[in-house]
Order: structure tokens, then C-alpha cells, then sequence
């Protein structure tokens, strides 16, 4: 199984002075199942079709294990048809006049594989996706998903190393979304192949990838595994691509020291802050308490959201507005006012070019943490506070 | 894992290193080779005949040095000069030009009003007879314009024109020649054969529309009136503008009908004007004509497409809602199957009917059945001069029929299968200029008309050139000529068909490994299939009604239905001609049900297009 690598790969579009994929440099080990993430236009799909050879590279080069497939510089360009690579459309592309058998057992055909081992490998495959009864089918007598499996089966058919699937997902309603994923996680484990899909669907990337690569602007923003995305987001545009409801993101500088606001209780609570742009924090981070203290805030809880099984609460505090998501019922009510806490360890801190900043050990206090969120707190059992006064 | 923000700056790849990597990707991408190949294809066949009619008006034409005091082919103002400022310009092209414009102007007006009547008729009220309307209404368009002024010329001729009279004239009914000839014929005849263009588009643009439109205004409490005049109009305006500018155009290239009826009383048009120059070998003004007739053309699409691009602001997605709403005409339901009645009664009925008794009538106009022989169709032995036998007994009919299918039927299957892969260069060719150019370039025959085409095909095919022989005289002139005349209808039948097929199909195949002539060959030709023969048929229907390109290229021996019929009238023969014409309109009709068994509505998108 191949290893695909991208260096310093480069696409402009005829007319277009901004690069589409600006210098990407990534290494997509054998076996991996990798996600490349981003808002669309970001050139996500681009490097996906450079992968396939269905586009060429402005500059840069593609290797597939040691051989180059693509490069400006070698002068070197292997066409689609000869790398076998496969490429799952998003809207599937199949082939209208075909029947669902003919689809999958076309690139067989190509080959010239004998007739019996076709047959077999096609009824194998189709019956691994579940589509074997609608063999004899035309794709327009098929529903979405069942597009999508006779899609994955027409390239699986042909067995190639590395599967590339733009925006798998998308294009399904919710019951079939859970479905297929179930399916692609199968897929990649029985069948062992390297799996590069793109989104701009964190859901998806979230819930599928075992690496994810964040894009933005044709630029390779942070690659890592899904918690480390999440966990620690390397710069302001991966905080806030990630998350949802999206990360609480608080602007350090603007602020003047006589207002009263989030910015200025941060700067005073830490003094490492000042360094900092901007300040972020997660909605389930929040902790909230009718308990106060010195480094809690006296909030009003403006809106309380339900999203099913959780909720989203919007808190306010002056002019600035902050989201708390939970797991746990809300004891309070619109309208109430609440403490809330954003503990140190939670903060992730920006400078100016919007690159994570990382404080200090010493500075994270671990005191300061609530151990109850609710009402109930106010159980005899519950010791939540150390008054630092 | 590592984490990459920024990637080394890299130098970049020089000019020389880009290029060999754009020459390794275009290897693989013969869309760049056809385009190419096809670009000077076309640039042959139809740029330099063009070019050739615009430089024939400033060179001085065999025959004419006496007139100038300069030598052939020198530089010469002298036809510009005669066509536009000499004492006979008028007759030349100032008076043509206007009745032109007349003519085409005429009937725009008239059959968009009758058109737009009967196309909300058909389609948004419950008149009786709807779906047979729907159906019968289009036949008109069916039919060559000339079966109409053959018809007309039936009844009214007078004795303006010598041969056997018409039917009112042997009546005792001595027509005017303002009625049986020239302006209103004309009009009355082309309106006839256009309206049911307007039927096909604005209906078409009527039930494309999104009902829920109405329906909005409805809930806001718009009466009728206001809906009718402030949401459909306006929203299906784009589709009268292509309509009205398509029938325009089709009026300024059409001759057969003035050639017909406008000759005999010197009523000419620019296309008769430009056939008559052509016929007294005065190249040059020909030349001169032709440029006009050019610029008229120009101006009509640069039209077109500045309300191309002002329609497509109300391009609106979505439009499932069909309209199965019929508006109740109550009282009106009867007169307003009467009014379509009438326009079938002397669209269809009247020409086919007159036509057809005319070709089993000995003597025209005498209504006694010892009259009546079908002699001219199936008879034999003869005593007439030269056609002993009826049509349908006589070899060189069949033989003309053979060489109308040949001629026509592999001309229009050329140019379909051209126009398919024009499309397909235009959208995957990597170089944007050779797409753009092969797009615009098999649009122009579009602004030529088809007898200025066939003379600049006689001029430069008829004697040898380089590596192609003369071809004068051989079906290969008619072929070539007929093809690139075709084009502008080909290449956007498949520029469109390749636009909405998309790139996607193909690349998926190429991802399975297929090569380019598998994926030509499985894939696209296949999925194109319905198109591709609409793209065929109707060249081909309209190939058969053809009459100017035939009536300059075409000899004896290379004979077409549409010539041997003129040359039947010719040498009288009215009955016997008559009846070919009659052969010629049921293959037309026969080819456009064909069509329309293949592909639904296929006629009507095709002809939006």
C-alpha cells in the first residue's frame, strides 16, 4: 500500500493571481484514514483531483510511495488513467447508461481480467456494499445512498491502493450520514486502503478521520488527530473552524482598562495575557455556579437553547456575549444571573499574527475549579469554592 | 505528525520547465489536438469562404476590367461605389434592403401576436381540442416555406407570369398582382411558417415557469390582468426577445419564398437581389450584397446577446410546480379552438390540400372529374415531351430522392458528429483562445446567407487548390458546403449537450483507467446518444427543405429533390412538380416525428438553443 506525498504543492487557476493551493506539503501515510478539512474554496478538492491527475500542479511535485506522479520541475505528469488511484465524485458521476453491474465491473473490462474472475470480484464487492440486488439497476432507479455504495464499488472493484472521496457525506440525509460512516470505517478496515476524503464538514472529519488536515486559503493550517485539532488549535482560524457552538473568542487589545468587560477581567486575573491578541474558550469549558468569587464573572443568562440532550446558554456580561454549552439540564432561567468561571487551564491564548500562544506551567491554577455546576451545589456534600480572598 | 504552517519558499519552475510539464498534461488530453485540428478545419471551410465573399467586393472580378480601367484582382472601390452611391443602387440594394427589412420586420409583428395568442391558447386555458392543437399547430413549421408559396401561387397566379394559370384565374377571377404577388404573399406565407416557432419557445418558456410565482402574487391579491402583465411577461420576455431576433434573422437569409413570389413583379429582397447579380456574373456587387446581409446578421446577435445577458438576471432556479391551472374561457372556449382551427385550416390543411389536387389535375382551376387523372403520379406512357411517366415511375425522381438522402443525410451526420466534438474541445481544450474561437467561428455561417455561402464555396472549391481537387460537380461540394452550414446549429446542440453532461462522467472513467477512445467510445458518445441524433435529424430536415445552396451547387447529375423540382417547374411541368414537393414535405414531416419520438420535446429545446 502506497504512500502519498504532496511537497510544496502549488495550483493556480488560469486568471486567478491567488494560488488555489498555496505550497501544501503533507505525507499521507499507508493506511491512513485522513481528512482534509476546510471552509469550501479553500482548495481542499483541488489537491484532492491533483492527487487523482484529473488537474495538474502549477509547481511542486506528488509522489506515490517514491514514484513521481506530478512534478513542473521533473517536467513529469502520470494522467489519471494510469495511476490507479480511485475517486469517489461527490455527486457520485455514475454513468447513466449503465447498469449498476456494468459500473462497478468497467474498470475490470480495461483491464481485460478474464470473465470469471470479474464476474467474482464484482459480486464479491457488490455484495460487500449491499448492492448486489440492484445489479441489473440503472443509477437513476437508486436512491442517494445507494448511489454512493455503487460509487464506492466501481472503484473498490478495481482494488486501488488509495481511495480519494470528496465530500462522502454531504450529500446524504442524517439517518444514511450515520449509516455510511459506519460503512467507510468498515471499508477501511477490511479492505486496508489508504482513505483521503475531504470536507468542510467538521462532523464528518471529526467522526471519520483518523488525521485531519485543516486548510484555509489554499493553505495547510494544522494537521493531527482529531483531539489534537480540537484540544490544541495551533492558530485562531483552526479554534474557530472547529467546535460547535464555536469557540468563545475574546479580543485582549481592544479593550480599555476602565471598561468593564470579559477582555479586562482576563488581563487582570493573568498576567501573562498581556502578551496575547486575543483569548479563546471552549462553550463546554464554562463552568458556571451561583457561587461567586473573585475570578468569576456575574453573567445574565440571555437564551437558553435546547439542541436536544444538550443545551446552549448565552450568557452576557455588558456588551460582550459568551456561549456555554452543557450536558446537564440548565437550573437557571432566562433573564437569571450566574457566575461564570473560565478556568486558566481552558484558555488558549493568540498573538498578533494569530498563532497560539502557550503560557507558562506555573500560571495555570488549579484551584479554581467548581466540582459541581448546578443548583445542587448547594448540597450540604458540595465544597466548590477556595475564597482566594 | 509534523505540523506545517508556512512551506519553504521555493524557487519558481522557469518558463521553459512549466511548459514541458503543460505539454506533459496536454499528451494526455486530446480534447487540445482535436481542438486544434478542428479550429483550421474550420477555418477552411468556412472562415475562408467568408473572407473570400468580403475581399471579392474590393478586388476587381473577371470580365469586369473594361468597367474599371484596372486589372483582375487588382484593389477596387468600384463595387462599393455601384452598390451604394451609382445611379441604379437603388435598384441594386437600397430598395431590396428596405423591403427586406419589410418584410422581416412584418413578420416578426405578426407572428409573435398570433404566436403568443395561440401558445397561451394551448397551454394555460382549457380550449377544446388542446392536445391535438398542440400537435397540429407546429406543422406549418414542418413544411419547407416554399410548399406554401407553391400553393399560393397555385390559386392566385395571374397573367403577370405565363404558363398554366392559377385556379381563380381559370375561375374567371382575375387576381391583383399586389395579391398574388410580392409584399403581402410574402409576409402572409412566412408568418404562417414562423408562428409556430413562437408556439414552440414561448410555450415552452411558459410552462418552464415556476408556478409558485403566480401564486405569490395571487395570495398578495393580484387580479389576472396585473399577474399576466407585471410577473409572466416580464419573466418569459427573454424567451419572446429569442424568438422575435431568430425569426428576424431566419426572414433575412430566407429565399425561396421572394424568389417565387417577389420576382414577378421585380419585387426583390436581398437575397433574390443577391442570387440576380450572382446570376449575371456580377461577382462583385454580389460580393458587396452579401457584406450587408453580413452586417445585418452581425447586428441581430450582438442584440441577441446583449438580451442574453440582461435574461439572465431572471434566471430563477427551481420551476417544479407545473402548471396544470387552466384558465376557464367559458363562453370562449369554442372561438378559440375556431381561431387555432382557422390558423391549421390555412397553415396545413388549405397549402397540402391545393397542392395536392394541383399534381392530380390535368387542366388547374377545372373542377369536373374527367379532370382528375393520377396520371402525374403514377402514370405511364405519357404523351407528354419528356416525363412519359409519373413521378413515382420515373427513375431520376428516385434517383434524386437517393441523392437527397446521401447528400443530406451524411452532411447531417457529419455535422452532428462535428458539433459533438466541437463541444467537447470547446469545454476541455486546456488553451481558452482555440475553445472561444471554434465556439464563434461555427456560429458564423449562422450571419451568411445560405446563397452568398454557396457562391463563395463555388469560388473557391470549384477549381483545384493545393492538395483539393476541383470539386464542382461532385456531391463532395454539396456535402462540405451543407456541413458548414449546419454548424452553428451542430456545435451548440453539443456545446450544450457537453455543458450538461459535465466533466465528471468522463474523469470517473478516466479514473478507472479507460484510455480516450474508450472513454469516447463507452462513455460520452453513449450517454449522448438522444442528442446526438437530434443533432442530426434536424439538420437533416432542414437540409431537405434547403433550396439555396442547392440551387448554385447542385448539377444534373448530383440532382436533390429541391432542384428537381424547380427544373419539373422549369419546363412546366407544374402538376409533376408540384408532387415532388409533396414528397419532399412528407419526408420532412416524417423525420420530424422521428424526432420527436427519440428526444420528447427534442424540436422545441433544440430549437431555443
Amino acid at each position: 500500500m502506497p504512500t502519498i506525498s504532496l511537497t510544496n504543492l502549488t495550483k493556480c487557476y488560469d486568471g486567478n493571481t491567488e494560488p488555489s493551493v498555496d505550497q501544501v506539503s503533507l505525507t499521507v501515510e499507508d493506511g491512513e484514514f485522513m481528512c482534509l478539512l476546510g471552509p469550501s474554496g479553500c482548495g481542499k478538492t483541488t489537491i484532492l483531483r491533483m492527487i487523482a491527475g484529473i488537474e495538474h500542479s502549477t509547481s511542486g511535485e506528488i509522489a506515490v510511495d517514491d514514484l513521481v506522479v506530478d512534478s513542473v520541475h521533473q517536467s513529469c505528469f502520470i494522467p489519471p488513467e494510469q495511476r490507479r488511484i480511485g475517486f469517489v465524485f461527490q455527486n457520485y458521476a455514475l454513468w447513466p447508461h449503465m447498469t449498476v453491474e456494468r459500473n462497478v465491473d468497467f474498470g475490470l473490462r480495461l483491464q481485460k481480467v478474464p470473465a470469471q474472475e470479474r464476474k467474482e470480484r464484482c459480486l464479491d464487492v457488490m455484495s460487500k456494499l449491499r448492492i448486489l440486488e440492484y445489479a441489473d439497476r440503472y443509477p437513476s432507479q437508486l436512491s442517494g445512498g445507494q448511489q454512493q455504495r455503487v460509487a464506492l464499488a466501481r472503484m473498490l472493484a478495481v482494488n486501488p491502493g488509495v481511495l480519494l472521496l470528496d465530500e462522502p457525506l454531504s450529500n446524504l440525509d442524517a439517518t444514511l450520514r450515520l449509516e455510511m460512516r459506519a460503512e467507510l470505517r468498515r471499508l477501511h478496515q477490511t479492505f486496508g486502503t489508504t482513505i483521503i476524503f475531504v470536507s468542510h464538514d467538521q462532523w464528518e472529519a471529526m467522526t471519520l478521520a483518523n488525521t485531519i488536515a485543516v486548510m484555509n486559503k489554499g493553505q495547510l493550517q494544522q494537521i493531527g488527530t482529531p483531539d489534537e485539532i480540537y484540544a490544541e488549535p495551533i492558530n485562531r482560524f483552526v479554534a474557530e473552524f472547529i467546535g460547535n457552538p464555536k469557540i468563545n473568542m475574546i479580543k485582549l487589545t481592544e479593550s480599555s482598562s476602565d471598561q468593564v468587560d470579559i477582555a479586562n477581567h482576563i488581563l487582570a486575573r493573568l498576567e501573562e495575557s498581556k502578551h496575547a491578541e486575543a483569548c479563546a474558550i471552549r462553550p463546554e469549558e464554562i463552568v458556571l455556579s451561583d457561587k461567586a468569587n473573585a475570578n468569576t464573572l456575574p453573567m445574565t443568562i440571555e437564551n437558553i437553547m435546547p439542541t436536544g440532550g444538550s443545551w446552549v446558554i448565552e450568557l452576557s456580561f455588558g456588551d460582550d456575549r459568551l456561549f456555554h454549552s452543557t450536558q446537564s439540564r440548565p437550573v437557571w432561567r432566562e433573564g437569571e444571573q450566574v457566575n461564570a468561571y473560565l478556568p486558566t487551564q481552558s484558555l488558549h491564548f493568540f498573538d498578533q499574527t494569530g498563532h497560539r500562544l502557550v503560557l507558562p506551567e506555573s500560571h495555570i491554577d488549579y484551584t479554581n475549579v467548581f466540582t459541581n455546576m448546578t443548583r445542587s451545589s448547594q448540597a450540604p456534600n458540595a465544597q466548590p469554592f477556595v475564597n482566594q480572598a | 505528525m509534523t505540523i506545517l504552517l508556512t512551506a519553504a519558499e521555493q524557487k519558481k519552475p522557469n518558463i521553459w520547465r512549466r511548459a514541458r510539464h503543460s505539454f506533459a498534461v496536454a499528451r494526455h488530453e486530446p480534447a487540445n489536438l482535436i481542438g486544434l485540428v478542428l479550429a483550421i478545419f474550420f477555418a477552411y471551410l468556412i472562415l475562408a469562404p467568408v473572407l473570400s465573399i468580403l475581399v471579392d467586393s474590393f478586388i476587381v472580378q473577371s470580365g469586369d476590367e473594361a468597367r474599371t480601367h484596372q486589372d483582375e484582382g487588382s484593389f477596387t472601390l468600384y463595387y462599393i461605389v455601384r452598390t451604394l452611391y451609382s445611379r441604379i443602387s437603388e435598384i441594386l440594394l437600397w430598395q431590396p434592403l428596405y423591403n427586406t427589412l419589410d418584410i422581416a420586420a412584418s413578420t416578426v409583428v405578426f407572428s409573435m401576436s398570433i404566436g403568443v395568442a395561440l401558445a397561451w391558447l394551448v397551454n394555460r386555458t382549457n380550449m377544446a381540442g388542446r392536445a391535438w392543437f398542440a400537435t397540429a399547430l407546429i406543422v406549418p413549421f414542418m413544411l419547407p416555406t416554399w410548399t406554401f408559396a407553391l400553393a399560393w401561387t397555385t390559386i392566385f397566379k395571374n397573367r403577370t407570369v405565363g404558363g398554366q394559370p392559377g385556379w381563380l384565374e381559370s375561375l374567371g377571377i382575375t387576381t391583383s398582382n399586389s395579391v398574388a404577388y410580392g409584399y403581402f404573399p410574402i409576409v402572409f406565407i412566412l408568418v404562417l411558417h414562423y408562428t409556430p416557432l413562437v408556439i414552440l419557445i414561448v410555450g415552452n418558456a411558459l410552462r418552464r415557469l415556476d408556478s409558485q410565482m403566480e401564486d405569490s402574487a395571487r395570495v398578495l391579491g393580484a387580479p389576472s390582468r396585473t399577474i399576466a402583465f407585471s410577473i409572466v411577461l416580464p419573466l418569459i420576455r427573454p424567451a419572446l426577445m429569442s424568438a422575435a431576433l431568430l425569426i428576424f434573422a431566419d426572414c433575412i437569409g430566407e429565399f425561396a419564398v421572394p424568389y417565387i413570389l417577389g420576382l414577378p413583379v421585380r419585387y426583390d429582397t436581398l437575397a433574390t437581389g443577391l442570387y440576380r447579380a450572382l446570376d449575371t456574373r456580377q461577382n462583385g456587387v454580389a460580393a458587396v450584397i452579401a457584406g450587408v446581409i453580413m452586417i445585418i446578421g452581425v447586428i441581430t446577435l450582438l442584440i441577441d446577446v446583449r438580451m442574453m445577458k440582461e435574461a439572465r438576471r431572471f434566471v430563477t432556479v427551481g420551476g417544479k410546480g407545473n402548471m396544470d391551472r387552466l384558465r376557464k374561457l367559458g363562453r370562449m372556449r369554442l372561438p378559440a379552438s375556431g381561431f387555432a382551427g382557422a390558423f391549421v385550416l390555412i397553415g396545413v390543411v388549405l397549402p397540402l390540400l391545393t397542392l395536392f389536387l394541383s399534381t392530380i389535375m390535368i387542366l388547374p382551376g377545372r373542377f369536373t372529374l374527367e379532370n382528375f387523372t393520377f396520371d402525374y403520379w403514377i402514370g405511364s406512357n405519357l404523351d407528354t415531351v419528356a416525363l412519359r411517366n409519373g413521378i413515382l415511375l420515373t427513375p431520376e425522381f428516385w434517383q434524386a430522392a437517393w441523392n437527397t438522402i446521401v447528400i443530406v443525410g451524411s452532411s447531417s451526420m457529419i455535422s452532428g458528429v462535428l458539433g459533438l466534438l466541437v463541444g467537447y474541445a470547446v469545454l476541455r481544450c486546456s488553451f481558452k483562445g482555440v475553445g472561444s474561437f471554434l465556439r464563434q467561428i461555427t456560429f458564423l455561417p449562422y450571419l451568411v446567407p445560405g446563397i452568398a455561402f454557396a457562391a463563395a464555396f463555388l469560388s473557391l472549391f470549384a477549381v483545384s487548390r493545393g492538395p483539393i481537387p476541383a470539386l464542382y460537380g461532385t456531391p463532395a461540394i454539396l456535402i462540405i458546403a451543407l456541413v458548414a452550414s449546419k454548424m452553428p446549429f451542430a456545435s451548440r446542440s453539443g456545446i450544450a449537450a457537453m455543458t450538461q453532461l459535465g466533466k465528471e462522467p468522463e474523469e470517473a472513467a478516466r479514473i478507472a483507467g479507460a484510455n480516450w477512445f474508450s472513454r469516447m467510445t463507452k462513455i460520452i458518445i453513449p450517454i449522448q446518444a438522444g442528442p446526438l441524433a437530434t443533432g442530426i435529424l434536424l439538420p437533416f430536415i432542414s437540409g431537405i427543405k434547403g433550396v439555396s445552396l442547392f440551387i448554385i451547387l447542385a448539377i444534373p447529375s448530383t440532382d436533390v429533390l429541391t432542384t428537381y423540382s424547380l427544373r419539373l417547374l422549369d419546363y412546366n411541368y407544374d402538376q409533376a412538380a408540384n408532387a415532388v414537393v409533396l414528397m419532399i414535405a412528407l419526408i420532412a414531416w416524417l423525420g420530424t416525428v422521428l424526432i420527436q419520438k427519440i428526444s420528447g420535446t427534442g424540436l422545441a429545446q433544440g430549437l431555443e438553443n
